[in-house]
This record gives C-alpha cells, structure tokens and sequence, in this order.
C-alpha cells in the first residue's frame, strides 16, 4: 500500500477551483518533486496532505491514516508525529535562537533536548551558528535550521513549500545536497513543491499540475 | 521538564513584547485600582457616613409598655447588638423651678455632644451640673453659671447652670442633666424611660429584631424619617460609584481587548508555525493564558496599590480621616485583574486560532 494516497480531492475556494479532482500515490522513501505554474493548486495539494488545509471534497491517507477524518486536535497531533515541513519563508521565531527554534518543536513533540537539537543543526553544517538569531543567519542558513527543526522529530513525511524560493542558485544547491543526503540515511518520504526546474531534477518522481489537475507524472531522468 | 521548558518558552516570548504587555497590564490597573478604589471608599464612606450621620441622633428608639420603665443594664445588653454603633439611655421627668414646670432629660451628656446642636457655655463636668434649653433659659431669665433649685415630690435639689443649648425642638423646654442627678431627684434610681439606639443603617430591620429578642416587651420604632434619609444618601452614591466603575471597567477592557487583539494579531505567524509543527488548540492557547494571567495578576496588585492610595485621598479630603479597608478588597482586586485580563483575551485568541496556517504561512 502506498504511503500517500490522494483520491479524487477537490477544493472550492467561493470563486474557484484550486484543485479539480486530483488523486496522487506516493510511496514510501520516494521523493516526489511537484512542479507547475502559479495558480496550478501544487501548494493547496501540499497543504491538504500536510493537513493545514482541508479538502472539498476526496480523501487523503497517509501511512494508513485518513487524515481528513481527524479533528484539528488529532491532526496537529498526527502532524508533529509524521510529518515535517520547510516553507519557502523561514518561519523562525524572531526572538529564539537557531537551536531553541528546533527545541520548539521538539516541545511540542515529547520533550525538547538540547542536545539533541544542537546534533540535529550539527548535521545541517552548523553547529558554529547554534546560538545566533535567525536575524543573524543568512538566507541559507535560515532555511537549513527550518531542515533541522522539520527533521528533528524523525518524521516520515517531508513536506516542502518552495523551499529554496528564496535562494540564490549556489544555496540552492547546498541545500538540495544536503536533502538528498538525510534523505538517503534517514529514509523518509520528500513531497516538495517547486516551479524551479533545476531543483525539480533533484527527485525521483516529478509530477506536473495545470489548472488545479495532474497533467503529467513521470520519473525523473538525470 | 516539559514545564520548566514552557516557562522557558514563555518568558522568551513576553521578553520581546515588554512595552505591549506594559500597555495591557496598565490598562488592567486602571480597571482594578477603580474598581478597588471605589470600593473601598463605597466600603469606608458607608463606615465614615455612620459616623457622620450620628449627628442626627437615634434610629431607634426603646420604650417601656404600658407606662413602666426600662432597666439600666438593658443598655449593655442593646449595645452588644449586632450593628449596633451606640445606645444610650434617657430618664424624662418633671420638676418645679419656682411656679414653673420644668421637663427634665436624664442623659449620657457626652451622648449629644458634636450633634449640631447650638450650644452655648461648658458642657457639665461635674455632679448637679445642668444644660437648660434656650426656652428655660429665656422664661426664667437664666445666667450662665446661676444656680437653679428645682423641687420633684419631696425631694430638692440645687444645680448650677453650665451652659444653654438650642435643638430646634421641644428639648428647648428642658432641662438637661445626667442620669445620676435625674435618678436623684426623680427617686428612679436604676430605671430609664427609653433607650436611643444608633444602628447601622440599612440593618435596622435586623437590630430591631434583635432588641425584641433581648426586650420582647418594649415598643421598639424606628425614626423612620432618619433612617431613610440616610438609606437614601448611601443608595444613591453607591449607584453612582457602581455606574463609574461599570463604565471604567468596560473602558478599560475594550482597551486590553484591542492591545491583546494587536498582540494576537502580531503573532498570527508565529500560531501559524506552531499549528504546522503539531502543536495543538490546549497547547498554543497556554501561552495566551498564560500571558494573560501575568498581565492580570501585574495589573491586579498594582491596581490594589493604586486604588487603596486613591481611596484614601478620597477619604482624607472628604472626612479628614483615613479609611480602613477591608483585607479581602486585596484577594477581590486581584481577582478582578484576572477576570479583565482573561476575559479581555478570550476572543482575540479565540479568532487567533481559527487562523487558517497554510494561507498565514504563505504570508498572506
């Protein structure tokens, strides 16, 4: 069975169709890049099987769990159990340093370990910036303490928005490597949303949305 | 460990939002200290207007049935009344001075002083002083300090005149003098005529239940006129101490409500990114009690401060005395600072958390 399943979801918004009935497998460890043009409904795909958005209509499981079944509660707790995310904007916490942003969602896990933590921005390169603010991090840095903060809770779903968005090429790069190698040693699942075409090469599977449909699924030729 | 780490978390957070928790806490203090304030002096004005409002004499009076008398030692008994402020007991007689009658009031002198009467002279000191009524004083062309013989059945007796005074009443036409002096000439020694209860207002009803409890054979009334003057005064500043404070207090937590509101909205980012990481509705809210508990607490017990100072320059300019305030006024403003702040919060959070994370971590 498939690790992500998507069948038949629709969302309405008043005045339009974001998605038109998509449905979408992803297997375990598979790294799924969705590309498309602005408006194509990647991001409200992404967010449905984050559960930050619901669907109109259809349904999503994940890991055998059918996530638009669960109250807000059950899936905030579903959330910090399986599933990380990394958005195109940081989303750090202005007044915490690198390693209390990753201990913040440790807190909201089990238990925050500093430690811990401190390995987990150690394995992103940067275990000499720990205890800057995210105001003294460059862009890259910003974006590999948000990889350390989605990973720190081992999830098997990983979900990012645009995540080099914000990046010049040579970041870009650095922080597609660094995907790739904690994807290899730590096995999850990468669903990651991109209109660069160069980052889009990075995965395994590239699917392409239009309209709010899947127009075209394919591996990815290297 | 997962509270020391939310304490962590939270005092982090309000350390980057001083001036806005500054801001919320002083509009809770405004709120408590008028609230404590008013009170406080609702509280102490009721105390202090007692004690003004003896100048109008008894709102109770005890009189004996069918013509008898009272006992003296009733007047320990009224006394130990609940809400009961002062009794005293009064001896009426009659008495010749030369051809002409005269009413005698046996009394605690020191029961009418500083009750507005004009009073003219020395209060007596000593024994066979007397105070004699303007009227006396004119119809037996009395001198300050003049000897009055008056003559009761067999029994005479010489007074001095200390003093005059003038009521307005027929008290004008007597003569006054302490109980001692009255029992002597009277021969009533260890019985009074009535007993003059000053009570707290507003629990005469109470007191008077009380005195039948202890008399069940005495007529007991209350001086009606007085006692709703008086009822009358509190109500009506109390009803405008409670509609100051009703008006301040909603002031003053629109003004919390919109600086949470402000603060709420500030964070929509940052509830955004705790939905995404899996914290729950219990979890994110925490942080707003939280900081709403602190913003009420600070407010609180600076606001008691606050109030109980003001209360007392209330009192001080209106009484010329401090008031003592009551020690559950402090749990009370407390209390109320917890109530604004938490109240203030609730909505403001309420709509925070209905945020939708994937549009405000879009940033839109």
């Amino acid at each position: 069975m498939s690790f992500v399943i998507v069948r038949d979801v629709i969302k309405e918004y008043e005045t339009a169709h974001a998605l038109r009935g998509v449905s979408l497998e992803v297997e375990k460890r598979q790294w799924l890049n969705m590309v498309g043009p602005s408006g194509s409904g990647k991001s409200t795909l992404l967010n449905i099987i984050g559960g930050l958005d619901s669907p109109s209509s259809g349904s999503v499981t994940i890991d055998s769990t059918g996530i638009d079944r669960l109250s807000e509660d059950d899936m905030a707790r579903f959330r910090r159990e399986k599933i990380g995310f990394i958005f195109q904007q940081s989303h750090l916490i202005p007044y915490l340093n690198a390693v209390e942003n990753v201990m913040l969602a440790q807190y909201f896990h089990s238990m925050s370990d500093e430690k811990e933590a401190m390995e987990a921005l150690a394995r992103v390169g940067l275990s000499h910036r720990i205890y800057h603010r995210p105001s003294q991090l460059s862009g890259g840095e910003q974006q590999r303490v948000c990889i350390a903060r989605a990973l720190i809770n081992s999830p098997s779903l990983l979900l990012a928005d645009e995540p080099t968005g914000n990046l010049d090429r040579e970041n870009t790069r650095v922080m597609l490597e660094l995907l790739r190698k904690l994807h290899s040693e730590e096995h999850f699942t990468i669903i990651l949303v991109t209109h660069d075409p160069f980052v889009s090469k990075w995965g395994q599977r590239i699917i392409t949305m239009e309209d709010g449909r899947i127009i075209q699924d394919e591996p990815v030729h290297v | 460990m997962k509270r020391r780490r939310f304490f962590f978390f939270f005092l982090k957070s309000i350390s980057q939002r001083k001036g806005r928790i500054l801001i919320a806490s002083a509009s809770v203090t405004l709120a408590v200290a008028v609230v404590t304030g008013m009170f406080g002096v609702t509280v102490g004005i009721r105390e202090k207007l007692g004690t003004e409002l003896k100048a109008y004499g008894a709102n109770v009076v005890i009189s004996p049935q069918r013509g008898d008398y009272l006992q003296y030692e009733m007047v320990k008994a009224v006394s130990g009344i609940k809400d009961v402020d002062e009794a005293s007991g009064q001896v009426f007689g009659r008495a010749n001075a030369g051809n002409q009658v005269v009413e005698l009031i046996g009394l605690d002198i020191s029961s009418i002083k500083g009750r507005g009467w004009r009073f003219e002279g020395q209060w007596p000191a000593r024994p066979h002083e007397v105070l004699a009524g303007t009227n006396i004083r004119d119809s037996l062309k009395l001198a300050k300090g003049q000897r009055l013989e008056l003559v009761q059945g067999t029994n005479r007796a010489e007074y001095t005149v200390s003093g005059f005074f003038e009521k307005g009443g027929s008290e004008d036409s007597a003569v006054i003098m302490a109980i001692p002096d009255i029992w002597e000439l009277t021969g009533l020694e260890g019985q009074l005529s009535a007993i003059l209860v000053r009570g707290r207002s507003g629990r005469l009803e109470e007191i008077v239940s009380g005195i039948k409890g202890i008399i069940p054979d005495a007529a007991v009334k209350t001086l009606r006129q007085v006692a709703l003057a008086e009822e009358s005064l509190l109500a009506k500043i109390q009803l405008l101490m409670a509609l100051v404070t009703v008006v301040v207090l909603f002031a003053s937590a629109i003004s919390v409500a919109s600086t949470m509101g402000a603060n709420v909205l500030e964070r929509r980012e940052e509830i955004g990114l705790m939905k995404a990481i899996g914290a729950t509705w219990a979890e994110i809210t925490l942080f707003y009690k939280a900081e709403a508990v602190l913003i009420g607490l600070s407010g609180g017990m600076a606001g008691f401060v606050f109030g109980w100072l003001s209360a007392q320059a209330v009192s001080k300019g209106a009484f010329n005395s401090f008031i003592s305030m009551p020690f559950y006024i402090s749990f009370l403003s407390l209390a109320s600072g917890l109530f604004i702040a938490m109240a203030s919060s609730y909505f403001p959070v309420r709509d925070a958390m209905k945020y939708n994370p994937a549009v405000i971590l879009r940033g839109e």
